[in-house]
């Protein structure tokens, strides 16, 4: 194992792994910036109900009026102006992967989208800049009624339940961005899990930007009935441009009694893409609600997984790990909310910098007046490969209620001399000594990946540490 | 507004205080006039309510008045007596004197040792920091003025007490202490009045400057009346080898916020920050602190404990700043609340920024109500259960207690516990 290490940059791996662009080629693509038109025009594209246009209009005004937020990282540089809000780049959703455009199917083909697929996922979505261009889904599970969508289409085949639900978990005026992705949304997944049923392999949504200054702006909901199950992964890259693009999505989830929903996210945006992100969950009576994030990509990302746990025996997991290389800001966390008494709660953050990067934790445990017996504990650790690295931990405890055992607690430290001796008078080289220690770092977070996903995650380590002494 | 700039004037002619320090003083009160109240989209107050406190109708500084009910703690090495917003009267035996010791309200320094006062009066708090800090710089009345030369060890306490029977006025005591090369000293201050129906704005702020390995101990007895408004601002500055101890005891104010910030200047320099609140009926107590490491081997040690009980509430914010280049850095912070009834609250809020790989930082902060195991431990041992409660809560601030440097100190504070606790 020693000698066989490759010896990669970071950057150009990148590059040749997630980093190619195509030539741009769409059917629709709207103009620059962000005004009414826009928003009537997406919403036109997609016909859809007027209840629908009415509220982009109405978040539209929502996100101009809020200002942008004055903490955590800088967002100033973002031009609103000068992004693409609306990309269409094929005509129809493909059902079959031999009918995806040839130059989209390159892409998912040179990122092992549809290989991943055949190996171990239940189904699949993969959406190209606005849209989503493939679409599968296994037919047992069609027949069980499950759906999985991608969520314009949710919004024309099951309005009834999509009315119910969406922009319940997150409203709007939630933040600035929430009411931005409410706007101009397009994509994103759409699942319900019918009661009692479980959908053991998991369901995957592969997200790419290819168009340069483009904003994807996806609108996930997940719904998973009583005593469902449901695992959903999300990964993400673009190319490399000089100039930004923007991904701010929106992720609603309702895990009803008995139930249980993971979601999985490994974001490898390019370093020219800004990850504002909100993610929220509702879990109900004895429900749990699992966030499995990782960050390794973006310029800056700012993403704050939330539970909120509404009734009694409800169950809120966040895992969360960031890698902040050069020029990176990884500003993620976690919040929980509970609102219920005799609700559990627990958030574990791992968080590396290295080459000046700079990873914040930033999470919350609100317990609301009358949310007796409950209990919570937040554990952050961070690891700091150099002396230009920086690492912040903000821990929000906010406590109403006397009946509680709530506890946090963090540590910040380098890679320790002692492990590194260690490993290195037993001739393993520095390099891969430190790869190890980190990666043992991190296990509390791969052991919860699929088998796949964690042999990937523990390579892209592996690169980053290449690139950080080499 | 009572709150004028003749308001300023008259204060620094009642004090006979140089120009200089009433130009000190209009530079703030220009900025207080400028800023807005704090409000809750302030980072810093979002969890701090001032609902129900008004300047409108508070005179800016208060008559002379009363004899305070104790004695400021006995065999002190030196005591100063502040009554009202007055300069206060000093004893201080002849020899400290003669060692060069300067124990003195903060106006007669300002005109017998302009230089030193100068030197060092608002370069450690900050009085433009937000209104109320400006006000504070506009409006102290009175304080303390405490310098220790090079080399001299006093091993009895300096206390000052500074006493606020009027209600209804603003009283803002500053107390400056520069601790020279190698001094060893401890000094409290004592801040009391009685519980009274009109609202009053009393706080008192403190900087210590803590030379070359000096060893300096800082307490503050806060035992203001159930009618009192604080906005406190502490700031200890260590230089090399330095070691500075600071306990903040919170009993007193309808709404008591402090500030509490070390910066570690010189290598071997250690600052501990300990603390302890209790609060009840509807005290409100808010601890922002700070340590900053700017240079490396430099060592803090927090730890903020509270109990509430009743509606109390209480937000902890501490933040640990790690400059680049701090290299051996030791810091740690905790917070511990232990919640008493089921009204009462408490935030907590500790934070890193880390700018450096090379240190050792860890924090942790815990909520809980008392563990009901331990009361029927007490219980099953024949002890009522009132007085378990009791046991456990002063077990639980025995960690802090232990850490006031002055015994006298301790147990006045121990003795104000249990009446409290009742």
């Amino acid at each position: 194992m020693a000698t066989t290490l490759p010896k990669i940059n970071v950057g150009d791996d990148y590059k040749e792994k997630y980093g190619f662009f195509d030539p741009e080629k769409y059917v629709f693509k709207a103009k620059r910036g962000l005004n009414e038109d826009i928003v009537r025009e997406i919403s036109f594209m997609k016909g859809e109900p007027e209840w629908m246009t009415k509220l982009r209009l109405r978040s539209l005004d929502i996100f101009r009026k809020k200002p942008m937020p004055e903490w955590g990282a800088d967002l100033s540089v973002i031009d609103f102006e000068n992004i693409f809000y609306f990309l269409k780049s094929t005509e129809d959703q493909s059902k079959s992967w031999d009918d995806v455009p040839d130059d989209i199917k390159k892409t998912f083909d040179r990122l092992g989208v549809p290989e991943a697929e055949r190996k171990f996922l239940a189904g699949v979505s993969a959406q190209y800049e606005s849209e989503v261009v493939y679409h599968s889904l296994h037919k047992e599970l069609e027949k069980k009624g499950v759906i999985f969508l991608d969520t314009d289409s949710g919004l024309r085949e099951h309005p009834e339940i999509f009315k119910e639900y969406f922009g319940t978990v997150i409203p709007p005026a939630d933040n600035k961005f929430s009411a931005l992705n409410t706007a101009v949304w397009s994509g994103g997944s759409f699942i319900y899990v019918p009661k009692g049923v479980r959908v053991d392999i998991p369901l995957q949504a592969y997200f790419r930007i290819n168009a340069e200054n483009m904003g994807q702006f996806e609108r996930t909901l997940i719904i998973c009935d009583e005593g469902s199950f449901v695992h959903y992964i999300e990964g993400c890259t673009a190319p490399i441009y000089t100039t930004d693009s923007l991904h701010s999505a929106v992720v609603e989830i309702i895990v009803k009694k008995g139930a249980r929903c993971r979601y999985t996210t490994i974001q490898n945006w390019s370093t020219n893409v800004f990850n504002l992100v909100t993610k929220r969950a509702m879990a109900y009576q004895d429900a749990t609600m699992e966030w499995v994030d990782g960050n390794l990509g973006s310029q800056i990302t700012m993403k704050y997984p939330s539970v909120y746990l509404m009734e009694p025996g409800a169950k809120g997991d966040v895992l969360s790990i960031a890698f902040a290389g050069k020029g990176q800001h990884q500003d993620a966390g976690g919040k929980m909310v509970h609102v219920a008494p005799h609700t559990t709660s627990t958030i574990t953050s791992k968080s590396i910098s290295k080459a000046g990067g700079r990873t914040s934790y930033r999470g919350l445990i609100k317990v609301h007046k009358g949310a007796h017996d409950v209990k919570s504990f937040v554990k952050c650790d961070a690891l700091l490969l150099d002396d230009d690295s920086i690492s912040d931990t903000y821990p929000y405890i906010e406590c109403d209620e006397n009946q509680v055992n709530i506890g946090h607690e963090a540590t910040v430290s380098k890679v320790s001399d002692e492990q590194l001796f260690y490993l290195m008078s037993r001739g393993i080289p520095q390099v891969e000594a430190e790869t190890m220690i980190v990666n043992g770092f991190i296990e509390p977070f791969t052991k919860e990946l699929p088998l796949e996903y964690a042999v990937e995650l523990n390579r892209l380590i592996q690169l980053e540490m290449e690139g950080s002494v080499g | 507004m009572p709150f004028t700039l003749e308001a300023v004037e008259e204060l620094a002619s009642l004090h006979g205080e140089p120009e200089w320090l009433r130009a000190r003083r209009r530079a703030s009160f220009e900025v207080f006039e400028r800023l807005p109240m704090p409000s809750r989209s302030d980072e810093e107050w979002r969890r701090t309510d001032l609902k129900g406190f008004s300047l409108e109708g508070l005179e800016p500084f208060e008559q002379a008045n009363g004899a305070a009910p104790s004695d400021p703690i006995e065999d002190a090495a030196g005591v100063l007596r502040q009554r009202g917003s007055e300069p206060g009267v000093v004893e201080l035996p002849e020899e400290l004197a003669r060692k060069g010791v300067l124990f003195m309200p903060l106006s007669q320094a300002a005109r017998e040792q302009p230089e030193l006062v100068q030197q060092h009066l608002f370069k450690g708090v900050d009085p433009e920091r937000d209104k109320l800090a400006a006000l504070h710089g506009a409006l102290f009345s009175g304080g303390t003025f405490l310098y220790v030369p090079a080399g001299v060890a006093v091993e009895k306490p300096f206390v000052s007490q500074f006493w606020s029977s009027g209600g209804g006025a603003a009283v803002l005591p500053h107390t400056l202490i520069v601790a020279g090369e190698g001094s060893q000293f401890n000094y409290i201050d004592e801040f009391l009045s009685p519980s009274l129906d009109k609202p009053a704005l009393t706080s008192g702020s403190a900087e210590v400057f803590a030379g070359r390995g000096s060893i300096v101990g800082y307490v503050s007895l806060q035992r203001w009346g159930n009618h009192a408004w604080q906005f406190a601002d502490q700031k200890v500055t260590a230089e090399q080898e330095a070691t500075v101890r600071v306990v903040n005891v919170g009993l007193g104010g309808r709404f008591a916020k402090t500030r509490v910030e070390a910066v570690l200047r010189g290598p071997g320099a250690t600052a501990e920050l300990k603390g302890l609140f209790f609060g009840s009926g509807n005290q409100f107590f808010d601890y922002h602190t700070l340590q900053s490491h700017v240079v490396g081997d430099t060592t803090s040690d927090l730890l903020f404990k509270g109990a509430l009980r009743d509606t109390a509430r209480s937000v902890y914010a501490g933040l640990i700043r790690i400059e680049k280049g701090a290299r051996h850095s030791d810091a740690y912070q905790a917070n511990r609340n232990l919640l008493l009834s089921k009204s009462a609250n408490a935030y907590s809020i500790p934070m890193l920024e880390i700018m450096n790989n090379d240190v050792r930082c860890t924090h942790g902060a815990t909520i809980a109500p008392v563990d009901p195991e331990h009361v029927f431990y007490l219980q099953s041992r024949g002890i009522p259960s009132a007085t378990a409660e009791r046991m456990i809560v002063h077990g639980f601030f025995g960690q802090v207690l232990d850490r006031i440097p002055v015994g006298q100190a301790r147990e006045l504070v121990e003795s104000e516990l249990e009446a409290r606790l009742g």
